[in-house]
């Protein structure tokens, strides 16, 4: 077995319990999951396109996913992730298996973490992570509020729009 | 054991108050009642800071107004809430409740009420059942504080995430390790400046309920 699928299996044994102990507050509660790589990076940006831009870099140059695309819209509050070849697909796949939602995305939390750290951000909340059915060949697609100010907060608009 | 149940099905959460001082001999009875929860091993792992200075429930109700309108403008946004709040068929009134709620209004309230206790459990000592025991302690403060002629509320949504629960942390002094204390909720105590509907509505027993088993519906004989 390689290691990349024993660590999945952790994480997944890991998720499963926090899942099983908090329901879906456990969401919440992982937001720091993967913060310490993305911090140790030295990202660097002016606004959140810059910023998201070069941890996407950071991301792919590491081999922890292959492709990330993202937009923002919705009153600038909408971040849109897709992200292909994730290396944690396994543990998804695994927590699907089990019959959990997948919940935790340390990709889409390295990302939130430095708008926060680097721009000053309010907040951040995890709206949506939808992960495919089936073995994980197909991309995740997330959809993350993000609060530049706390005047953002009740800028509301329809997310089902394109 | 009636009178105990009356209490129990009486109390409702209170998120308007008025402005009078809750005495202090209320207060201790309050955390009396918290301090007789039950709780594993007897542990205890329970300790509580008590906040009456405005300026810090000002804070704390900042932090609790972005907590919720964070999470509630995504749901709005999502469509989550208008299925939620359905059942409003005024229109003007479902649109401010809404409001209300998206915008993080709702969870302000730390502000208004007089007091408000942080309740968080030690991790330090030894304990095995710590948010367990902590919404025991949680349970009891309310019942109490509902026997008093006093409004209260179970507030766990400001320190949900981890990043919130630090702030909420930083804010009372609290030591921020995550081996150190655990927060659960604040509890915010006054007088009540509200008259919420009774009852509210509740799942019957039968929808609840097993027999012996998981999914028997029907009583078994016995005795």
């Amino acid at each position: 077995m390689d290691s990349q699928r024993y660590f999945n299996q952790l994480l997944y044994r890991m998720e499963e319990v926090f899942y099983h102990e908090l329901s879906d507050c456990a969401a919440w509660k992982t937001e720091l999951v993967g913060t310490d790589f993305i911090q140790a990076q030295n990202i660097k940006g002016a606004n959140a396109h810059e910023v998201i831009e070069a941890c996407i870099e950071s991301i792919k140059a590491a081999g922890l996913a292959e492709d990330i695309e993202y937009s923002i819209s919705g009153r600038d509050i909408l971040l849109k992730l897709t992200i292909r070849g994730c290396g944690l697909m396994h543990k998804e796949v695994l927590l699907r298996k089990g019959g959990i939602k997948p919940y935790n995305c340390p990709i889409t939390n390295m990302i939130l973490d430095q708008l926060i750290e680097k721009l000053g951000y309010c907040t951040t909340y995890v709206a949506d992570l939808e992960v495919p059915e089936g073995t994980g060949t197909q991309p995740c697609q997330v959809k993350a509020a993000i609060y530049a100010t706390p005047e953002k907060i009740g800028a509301v608009s329809d997310w089902s729009k394109p | 054991m009636d009178e105990l149940l009356d209490i129990i099905n009486s109390r409702k959460s209170i998120r308007r108050y008025k402005t009078d001082p809750v005495p202090d001999a209320m207060v201790d009875k309050i955390l009396e009642a918290a301090r007789w929860a039950p709780t594993g091993e007897n542990y205890q792992p329970w300790r509580f800071v008590v906040v009456r200075d405005q300026e810090t429930r000002n804070r704390i109700g900042d932090l609790a107004k972005l907590g919720s309108g964070s999470r509630m403008t995504a749901w709005y946004c999502m469509g989550h809430m208008q299925e939620r709040f359905a059942g409003i068929k005024d229109e003007a009134k479902r649109a401010e409740v809404l409001r209300f709620m998206y915008s993080g209004e709702v969870s302000e309230f730390a502000k208004q009420a007089p007091v408000v206790i942080a309740v968080i459990g030690t991790l330090r000592e030894g304990s095995v059942d710590v948010p367990y025991d902590l919404s025991a302690a949680i349970e009891n403060m309310l019942l109490e504080a509902h026997s008093l002629g006093l409004g209260g509320c179970w507030v766990h949504g400001p320190v949900a995430s981890t990043r919130d629960a630090r702030k909420f942390k930083e804010i009372l002094g609290i030591p921020t390790g995550m081996g150190d204390y655990k927060v659960i909720a604040y509890v915010s105590i006054g007088w009540a400046a509200e008259m919420r509907k009774y009852p509210r509505p509740k799942k019957a027993l039968d929808e609840l309920v097993y027999w012996e088993k998981f999914g028997r519906k029907e009583r078994p004989p016995h005795g």
